[in-house]
């Protein structure tokens, strides 16, 4: 019934070139099995995604497929838990970095609003993230030689990825014979241009983290001295409430 | 959507529109004459669980609902006053200073981004004039919820909460005059940081459960331990001569923005937090110590409150006490204050924490600031969408599965009744979706309560949740004390499931699947005047089993808020182990072997 997953998920370039760095990431038990709890809670999220998009739809084979996709997720997330959890009884470092951007689950980084979407970009959406997150897997299944228990959790997780690759595309081919090359190309000029947006709010909020810090140490130590001797002369437990004021006033 | 267009349009009527937003849980309802027409929690329209975004979805559901134009509306009432919570997260980040400056610039952010500015949010969303929107104190918004809502026309108010613009509780009183004037008096409040709803968010947190969702499971676990921490909780809550309390801030975080709520000195006290992944067995040697953890805090919590609430009722001399916000979700604690504090009667709205502000707002605006007399509010919780199952028979239809229409209310009653006896998990959807956190009947899982194996499935099938997590039962008002053992009001109080209360010992093996491991359950009881049908479900079924009782779950999966429409329903039915989905008059089954053939033939 299925494409060889080997055949149709092909990592990126990009993934390739950074083997040795996955390699690196996926070494430690613990932090293996903390990215495998992440990508379960990103796996219940895309189910969850799914659930609604199957709600929305008026065409009922995709209401049927995103169902089905729906539960594919939930079991993904299973297997992922499962494993993550048993590899959190195993011994290895305690650190907390765990490379997500690098790294990340199915969605990767990408943010969906399924109210907002057609079927057709929907499923170019689906088709290119799931394609995506396929090659990623491969990615990680080959670093993971070592531990074959994870490397079993990603290769069934394969399977299914290669079941949402075939039918995102066949449907999309569906839905929009003659312009499903064009709903592709826009779904990755999409997939760019938010990551644009993440990149550029990023930027301004470490420039707006650095004003507000700064205001932070220059202007309220005064302040803050006051405060705290206020607060020091305030008895502690009940107080009387605090008169009603009119509700025209935001005080 | 105009179910109820011929009640508005007239000129004169007042109509007032209430918010909350902006910290979980938003919500909107509206007010028409003084009496309530419709609310909705955001979530159930958005399908994101304690969605706090600005609640436009909820708000134009209401307003068409109504068949209201926004520029009809007389007021909109904001839940809470946001200059005066801005004082209170500036004033913090001071007092904190240094420690504070990690989280001073997202605090800085999240309000000066959007929360500070809701009036011209409100102005520019909806398009009213900004001399019509207006600010009800936090507090007062639950008092308004808690005593407006309530049957009572003189009644002590306790609230309680995380935080509101400064107050964490409040107390007082509110009257309705003969004249149907309506007064609401707060005497005394405690102010943040001295929080029972974040001291108990903290514990939540180190147990590794998420704060503002994670707080039932707490309540859940503390049945499987022993309060042995007790004396060091008791320490860090400090109680005062007033008869209030103080927490020692020197084991908490919380109140300087850090991104952990409990401190080093915490953490010497009660040990290492619980990791969110790690799995919890009450049963193990580590579970059993964040069980006793969990029953410590629950206890002090309790007893916290029931002194508040007897100081409050030997102060007032009244006989009903109206508990608002969401401290008042706690049922064992409410159980308590009913049982110990000298009350009579004890009301708890069906939505006490901040979506019921919504409603809360409105009806302060309506009764105190326009002054108009009290009308009654109808008691019940049922002012969310109305359920439309037409869609339904369509797509199940499409899907290939097995329909039946079932017009006639007692064969609808009667085949639910058969496959709860044939130990089928039904999906029931009808009539109005329930307005707070409970699913009172209309968006509900049933299933028998009698085996604790369907306990089980339902956790592991289901709701994918923790296995140590009760299960409610539903049972009719007038057979109540047969199964439980009610104090005084009790019967009230479950009402709308806000109580926690013995199962009576020869029952407990029989309702296993809903009696707690401490032999509790959180019942409701089911008036034939509030919930009709749910109510002959019940006494169907009793009359079938000799026991009138099902266990009622809400209708979501984990992580989802509950089920609004019928198409959203289905999509949980077809997830999950629920056999069966019963939805105004259709019922539709599963047909397992149907289905993954037709995937297949589609793939």
């Amino acid at each position: 019934m299925l494409a060889s997953p080997a055949v149709r998920a092909a990592p990126s370039t990009l993934d390739l070139l950074l083997l040795p760095l996955h390699r690196l990431i996926w070494a430690d038990p613990h932090r293996r099995a903390r990215k495998l709890l992440r990508f379960a809670e990103t796996e219940a999220d895309g189910g969850r995604d799914l659930a609604r998009a199957a709600e929305l739809t008026f065409d009922p084979a995709l209401r049927r497929l995103y169902l089905r996709h729906a539960q594919d997720e939930q079991r993904h997330a299973d297997l992922f838990r499962r494993r993550g959890r048993e590899l959190l009884s195993q011994p290895g470092s305690a650190s907390k970095f765990e490379a997500n951007w690098l790294a990340p689950g199915e969605r990767g980084l990408d943010d969906l609003r399924v109210e907002k979407q057609s079927d057709e970009t929907l499923l170019a959406f689906l088709h290119l993230s799931e394609k995506a997150a396929a090659g990623r897997f491969v990615i990680y299944r080959r670093v993971l030689q070592a531990d074959p228990d994870t490397r079993g959790v990603f290769a069934r997780v394969l399977e299914d990825e290669a079941f949402h690759m075939t039918y995102t595309g066949k449907q999309l081919a569906r839905l929009s014979p003659r312009k499903h090359g064009l709903r592709l190309w826009q779904a990755r000029a999409g997939r760019l241009w938010k990551t644009y947006l993440r990149l550029a709010s990023a930027v301004a909020s470490v420039f707006g983290t650095v004003m507000l810090g700064l205001q932070y140490f220059l202007l309220l130590p005064a302040f803050a001295l006051v405060a705290k001797r206020a607060a020091r002369r305030e008895p502690p437990g009940l107080a009387p409430s605090r008169p009603p004021t009119p509700l025209q006033s935001q005080y | 959507m105009g179910g109820h267009a011929s009640q508005t349009g007239s000129v004169g009527r007042l109509r007032i529109l209430g918010i909350s937003a902006h910290y979980h849980d938003s919500a909107a309802a509206l007010l028409i004459d003084g009496v309530p027409v419709c609310a909705v929690q955001e979530e159930r329209l958005s399908r994101r669980k304690n969605d706090a975004a600005f609640p436009l979805a909820a708000i134009e559901w209401c307003l068409d609902f109504a068949g209201v134009q926004p520029e009809q509306l007389d007021a909109v009432v904001f839940y809470e006053k946001p200059m005066l919570k801005f004082e209170r997260i500036l004033t913090l980040a001071l007092r904190g200073f240094p420690r504070s400056w990690p989280a001073f610039p997202q605090a800085m952010k999240n309000a000066l981004g959007g929360k500070l500015w809701v009036k011209g949010i409100i102005a520019s969303e909806l398009g009213v004039r900004g001399d019509r929107i207006l600010f009800a104190e936090h507090h007062r918004s639950h008092a308004a919820a808690a005593f407006l809502g309530a049957p009572s026309r003189n009644a002590a108010i306790l609230t309680a909460d995380g935080v509101g613009e400064w107050a964490t509780l409040s107390m007082g009183r509110g009257s309705i005059a003969a004249d149907g004037t309506a007064s609401i008096e707060l005497f005394r409040e405690l102010r943040f940081p001295h929080s029972l709803g974040m001291l108990y968010s903290t514990f939540t947190a180190y147990l590794g459960f998420p704060v503002n969702e994670g707080e039932y499971k707490v309540m859940g676990l503390a049945s499987y331990g022993q309060p042995s921490f007790a004396e060091q909780v008791r320490r860090i809550v400090r109680r005062t001569a007033d008869g209030g309390f103080a927490l020692d801030l020197d084991y908490f975080e919380f109140h300087e923005g850090a991104r952990r709520s409990f401190s080093k000195k915490f953490v010497e006290v009660f040990g290492a937090p619980r990791e969110p992944w790690d799995p919890l067995d009450p049963q193990s040697a580590e579970g059993a110590h964040f069980a006793d953890v969990a029953a410590s805090v629950q206890l002090v919590l309790e007893e916290v409150l029931v002194d508040l609430a007897r100081s409050l009722q030997r102060e007032t001399g009244l006989d009903d006490l109206c508990f608002g916000g969401g401290v008042a979700l706690n049922g064992c604690a409410n159980a308590r204050i009913l049982r110990e504090s000298g009350f009579r009667n004890l009301y708890v709205p069906s939505a006490p924490g901040d979506a019921g502000c919504a409603l809360g707002a409105a009806l302060y605006a309506d009764r105190l600031h326009f002054r108009r007399p009290h009308r009654p509010v109808p008691d019940h919780p049922y002012w969310g969408p109305a359920l439309e199952a037409t869609d339904l028979a369509r797509i199940a239809l499409e899907d290939g599965l097995e329909l039946e229409q079932i017009p006639r209310e007692p064969d609808l009653i009667a085949c639910a009744v058969d496959h709860l006896c044939a130990g089928r998990i039904v999906g029931w959807m009808q009539g109005r979706t329930e307005m707070g956190p409970r699913a009172l009947g209309n968006r509900s899982i049933l299933a028998a309560p009698h085996e604790a194996a369907m306990r089980d499935a339902l956790n592991r099938s289901i709701k994918y949740r923790e296995e140590f997590r009760p299960f409610a039962p539903a049972v009719p008002i007038e057979q109540a004390d047969r199964f439980f053992q009610l104090p005084s009001g009790g019967a009230r109080l479950g009402r709308f499931m806000s109580g926690v209360f013995p199962v009576h010992r020869e029952w407990r093996s029989r309702l296993a699947a809903v009696t707690h491991v401490d032999g509790t359950a959180r019942v409701q009881t089911v008036e034939a005047s509030m919930a009709p049908r749910f109510h002959a479900l019940l006494e169907a079924y009793g009359a079938r089993t000799g026991i009138p009782v099902l266990l009622n779950t809400s209708f979501n999966l984990a992580g989802e808020p509950i089920v609004n429409r019928a198409v959203e329903g289905y999509s949980t039915f077809r997830r999950s182990g629920i056999d069966v989905l019963i939805a105004g008059e259709t019922v539709v089954r599963k047909r397992r072997h149907d289905l993954a053939r037709l995937e297949e033939a589609i793939a």
